[in-house]
């Protein structure tokens, strides 16, 4: 009886176990049947983008090195060479030239095409002249780019501003010029539709002066000249702007 | 010791105290009222709710979680503020609790509080000042309709007399005089007591006792001390609460050691096992029963029960002894003809409150003249201007027995005050003790009627023929045998027999005198037997009441007879159960009677028997009565019952019931005859002071078990859909989508209806915490949660495993399923701002979806919603779920 009322037990959880997996598979499959695989259901959580740098160093937004020592910067360019990697000019073969200042819709085209992005528009920092991007001469560079969001479409002209904490310690240099991020990469139309799409980025030189050594400088860049970018977010420091330190050693 | 006895010295002072010498003793002993039993003041309750058990685990759950949530924002962590939420919890879940506190507080102390005058005599002059101004030694007077203003001895009295029924529960009025005639204060007549009433008659007396020293004080003050006993519902939910906690806190411990183990810091593993605890302690418990409680308590008094201590509804359901009185409670409270005896038979009258029974043959000559008799040798009359009211509801001016026959006549035979018209009486003799009958002699025609009742022996007497279909026959042996044998059955089944004959006078009735009236010859007629009926709705009760396993014990003051006819009709004693005695006559010869089913003490042999031998009788007879027992062995009675381990219900209306209405498990005060002390003393009053109300009060507690263990396992599915996120975060690496906050607390499910099982005997209960309905809420939570995640746009397969990189603080371009890119607080913010997971876990998801709308519902203001909206399909994807949860939760429970 005892054995009996256990099997009995145990037929039951296992049906029933069984039933709320199906149940739960179930509905799971019919839920998921409602989302299309191109755009998600709802964006109303990203309005805005954040900023994020490249390359990213592992322990925090810092950047410590001595610019007469190439270990110490080996892989900032290892990582700043293999994410250009993808703007390299033989995998933007597909990719097509688009009109600059204007946002390039294509909702009507089954097929959305991506726009060129240039290395040479990152002038000193597109690794081609010089291979250590800057960080063995004193000028590092970093990358700034905007997160990609669906649909998102600037308005005005944004451009990337960055600007040292610390007064006089650093120069800036844009590529391209300004900081300019150009209307016709966007907007955005998703992984699956928009395959080879690359976000534009700005390269930001810092040209440390030299008696700013050893000193650690805070970067802050932001988005401007956009009003529907915000970058002033209290809770996120990452919407629209970003933060790093610098700290260089010869 | 009987200072009631001693002579007064001096000699009554008639002129009584000075102004002088009243204000002293007035500061001395203070002011003539009974002082309210000193309750726990309201802060200190709520203080004490504040630091029970698992409020103690929430407040240290708050202040960890405070802590954490100040260093975790003062490290920039901004995704802390869920931490707060238990600091929110601690006060509110105090309030919750302390409100009940607060229900049961009400009602107070209720014995005399109105002001009562009395009629003082100061230094000669009569004044009249509120009786809390009486002191020790003041000469009162009292008159018909006064309230006693103070224990009192009387000095002189002109026809007083007292109920007594609220202190000693003797019916009868008390005469009262100066003379001494008993030791005991209560049994002598020249005490008036307190609070009594005076019912006619006037009396001076001598303030003895004032305030709490009066013989009704010192019983209240008995009462207060007999503790009140822990209801079960308290009992299991205090055991329930520990092992609720004793889990909590092994799960938290567990969650806590793989926490830090995996290699979270110590903080926010604390915040952890914190969320853990916090998920699992029920905090909606205690409201959830209080509005259980609540509703049912006010569904009761709707059907004239009304409840003054919440828990007692619950206790009513677990009640396992019912301790009755008798009168008012089984029965109507009022004398009614149950029985005739005429051409040798007996008939049965109607006795249902409303007249709807069966009546008997009335065509026989016998019944006429026998009705005749009724109505004219009696003194009883209805009140003027009565003719719109039914019969039985009629105010009579007489006693219980005329009233009866008068009713009895009205009723039958129709206008009783034309007939007696028709018969002008000429005389009568009133009925005494002495002579045992009354008569009346009437004007019929040219002759005078003379009419006879009372004791039917005594009546028989008198007889010389018996009336048979109208014809007079010789009253012969074979007669008074049947007499005697119909005499012997009303009387055994407890009924009030009287006898009733007649007979012819010549001449004038001018002058008559009661030696003329003739010693015998005259024609008996019949019988006619009374009884206080069984209220109708009573026989189902105590059959309901069977089947529930429910034991009825009357309990009496009554003759051990009567008391057995009317258990018997009612049911206490079934058919066919026989007493010792009936055993005894029956089979003399079997000599151990423990087989006997029923039983009926009286309270002679009450007195005489050990507290074991009681209980033994209580545990070897089914079926109990105790007859002509004293408020004061209620209380025997109730303990011993208790100690067989019943939870017992009493009924009381006297003061001195008070201590067993205070000792029994529940006490029921009649709300109609029941004294201010009885109603003090009870979890319960009565308001129509029926039987069958407590039965159907029972019924109420017995819903309200089944209903508060419905709400609380609702309450309790919670624990499992918070408790799973946390495991699915350590096992499957999913991001954490609870915060340490709350769901909001759940509606009781007070209004299900009862369950059939309801009136199944029933043991212990015992309450367990619900799995199979959790589980499925878990289910439906994850569908939830997987859904809103997809549809922002981070497909399951990505999720799984996503909790590494969802935690980094660096990672601000984390990637969803469409390659869009987030910084750290948006993605964030949709999981725990979407939490459908809450909302599917919310207990109340599976009964309804509809009560969980303004929270969680789509088209709500995402302001005005602490947890953002779930858009529509999600919404009706819970629908499927809400089947087998609403259906495996009610079986799984009961």
């Amino acid at each position: 009886r005892g054995f009996f009322f256990t099997g009995l037990i145990l037929l039951f959880y296992l049906v029933f176990y069984g039933f709320l997996a199906a149940l739960f598979t179930f509905t799971m499959w019919v839920m998921l049947q409602t989302l299309s695989s191109d755009i998600p259901k709802y964006r109303d959580r990203i309005a805005s983008p954040g900023l994020m740098i490249s390359p990213k160093p592992d322990t925090a937004l810092e950047f410590y090195f001595n610019k007469s020592d190439s270990q110490s910067y080996a892989e900032y360019v290892s990582t700043l060479r293999q994410f250009l990697e993808t703007y390299d000019d033989s995998k933007q073969a597909q990719n097509i030239d688009c009109t600059p200042g204007k946002v390039f819709d294509q909702n009507d085209e089954a097929v959305k095409k991506a726009c060129r992005f240039n290395l040479s528009e990152l002038g000193q920092c597109s690794g081609k002249e010089d291979k250590t991007f800057g960080y063995s001469r004193g000028t590092p560079c970093v990358l700034v780019k905007m997160n990609r969001i669906i649909g998102l479409k600037p308005e005005g002209e944004p451009y990337i501003q960055c600007s040292s904490k610390e007064e006089g310690t650093v120069q800036i240099n844009y590529f391209p010029p300004g900081g300019l991020i150009d209307l016709m990469y966007f907007p955005y139309y998703g992984k699956s539709l928009h395959a080879h799409y690359l976000q534009p980025l700005v390269a930001v030189q810092l040209a440390i002066n030299s008696n700013s050594t050893k000193e650690e400088m805070t970067i802050e860049c932001k988005i401007l000249g956009s009003p529907n970018l915000k970058n002033e977010d209290d809770r996120d420091k990452f919407l629209g702007r970003i933060a790093f330190k610098v700290q260089m050693t010869e | 010791m009987t200072p009631h006895c001693t002579p007064l010295t001096p000699a009554a002072p008639p002129q009584g105290l000075g102004p002088g010498a009243a204000a002293e003793r007035l500061l001395r002993d203070g002011p003539n009222e009974l002082r309210p039993p000193r309750g726990t003041p309201e802060c200190l309750k709520f203080a004490r709710q504040l630091a029970g058990g698992l409020q103690c685990l929430m407040w240290v759950a708050a202040a960890i979680c405070l802590v954490a949530f100040g260093i975790q924002r003062g490290q920039g962590d901004l995704t802390s503020a869920d931490d707060v939420g238990p600091g929110r919890l601690g006060p509110s879940r105090g309030w919750a609790g302390w409100m009940p506190g607060c229900q049961g507080g009400k009602g107070g102390w209720m014995v005399v509080t109105y002001p009562v005058q009395a009629t003082v005599i100061r230094e000669g002059d009569k004044f009249q000042i509120d009786a809390n101004q009486l002191v020790v030694g003041d000469v009162v007077e009292i008159k018909g309709g006064d309230r006693v203003p103070a224990d009192i001895r009387i000095l002189s009295a002109q026809g007083c007399k007292v109920d007594n029924s609220s202190l000693t529960g003797e019916s009868e009025p008390q005469t009262r005089s100066p003379e001494c005639t008993h030791e005991s204060p209560l049994e002598t007549r020249n005490i008036a007591f307190f609070s009594t009433m005076c019912l006619e008659g006037t009396a001076t007396g001598l303030v003895i006792n004032t305030g709490d020293r009066t013989i009704i004080g010192r019983i209240a003050s008995l009462a207060s001390g007999v503790e009140n006993e822990k209801t079960p519902i308290a009992i299991e939910i205090e055991h329930f609460v520990d092992i609720i906690a004793g889990l909590a806190i092994f799960f938290g411990g567990t969650f806590f050691v793989v926490a830090m183990v995996i290699g979270y810091p110590f903080l926010r593993a604390m915040v952890f096992f914190m969320a853990i605890v916090v998920a699992y302690v029920p905090e909606g418990l205690l409201a959830t029963v209080t509005v259980c409680l609540s509703l049912t308590a006010k569904r009761l008094a709707r059907k004239n029960c009304v409840v003054k201590n919440l828990e007692a509804v619950e206790t009513l359901g677990s009640t396992s002894v019912i301790c009755s009185d008798k009168t008012g409670t089984l029965t109507q409270n009022r004398m009614t003809v149950a029985h005739l005896w005429f051409d040798n038979q007996i008939h049965t009258a109607d006795t249902t409150e409303d007249q709807s029974g069966q009546s008997f043959d009335q065509s026989s000559e016998t019944w006429r003249a026998l009705s005749r008799i009724v109505t004219l040798c009696n003194r009883a009359v209805f009140k003027p201007g009565q003719d719109n009211v039914p019969v039985a509801k009629r105010e009579v001016i007489g006693d219980a027995s005329e009233t009866a026959l008068l009713k009895f006549a009205e009723a039958t035979v129709g206008n009783v005050a034309e007939q007696r018209s028709r018969y002008p009486k000429v005389f009568e003799v009133p009925f005494t003790s002495a002579n045992k009958f009354q008569v009346s002699v009437h004007e019929a025609g040219e002759r005078l009627l003379l009419v006879l009742k009372g004791a039917p022996e005594r009546v028989l007497e008198r007889c010389g023929s018996v009336m048979l279909k109208g014809q007079e026959l010789p009253l012969d042996q074979q007669w008074r045998e049947a007499f005697e044998s119909a005499y012997a059955e009303l009387g055994g089944r407890g009924e009030r027999v009287l006898g009733f004959c007649q007979g012819y006078l010549e001449g004038p009735g001018e002058g008559l005198s009661a030696e003329q009236l003739p010693g015998e010859g005259l024609c008996f007629t019949g019988l006619v037997a009374m009884i206080d009926p069984p209220r109708a709705s009573v026989p189902a009760a105590v059959r309901k009441c069977r089947t529930a396993g429910i034991r009825v014990i009357m309990v009496t003051g009554d003759h051990p007879i009567t008391a057995r006819a009317i258990a018997g009709s009612v049911g206490i004693i079934s058919e066919g159960s026989e007493t010792p005695e009936d055993l005894a006559a029956r089979l003399p010869s079997v000599r151990p009677r423990r087989q006997a089913r029923a039983r009926v003490l009286t309270g002679a042999q009450l007195q005489e028997m050990e507290p074991a031998a009681l209980v033994d009788a209580l545990r070897t007879h089914p079926e109990m009565v105790f007859a002509r027992t004293s408020p004061q062995q209620k209380l025997i009675i109730v303990e011993s019952c208790q100690r067989l381990g019943a939870i017992v219900a009493v009924t009381g209306d006297g003061v001195n019931d008070s201590p067993a209405l205070k000792k029994a498990d529940i006490g029921v005060a009649m709300g109609i005859a029941g004294s201010d002390a009885a109603k003090n003393a009870a979890d319960m009053i009565l308001l129509d002071d029926n039987f069958a109300s407590i039965v159907t009060g029972v019924e109420q507690g017995r819903l309200i078990f089944d209903n508060l263990k419905k709400s609380i396992a609702y309450t309790l599915t919670k624990n499992i859909p918070e408790l799973t996120p946390y495991l699915v975060y350590i096992t499957a690496s999913v991001p954490l989508h609870l915060g340490p906050s709350r769901t909001p607390g759940p509606l009781p499910d007070a209004w299900a209806p009862p369950s059939p099982d309801a009136w199944a005997p029933r043991g212990r209960q015992a309450l367990s915490p619900p799995r199979a309905a959790g589980a499925m809420q878990s289910f439906a939570g994850f569908v939830d949660y997987f859904v809103a995640l997809a549809q922002e746009g981070w497909w399951p397969a990505l999720v799984l495993g996503l909790r590494p990189r969802w935690e980094d603080t660096r990672e601000q371009e984390l990637q969803d399923s469409y390659g869009q890119q987030w910084v750290r607080l948006p993605y964030a913010a949709p999981i725990r701002a979407l939490c459908p997971y809450r909302a599917a876990s919310h207990p109340l998801y599976g009964p309804s979806v509809a009560p969980t709308h303004p929270l969680y519902g789509p088209y709500m203001d995402r302001t005005q919603s602490p947890y953002g909206p779930i858009q529509t399909p999600v919404w009706l994807l819970h629908i499927p779920y809400t089947v087998p949860i609403c259906s495996c939760t009610g079986p799984y429970m009961a």
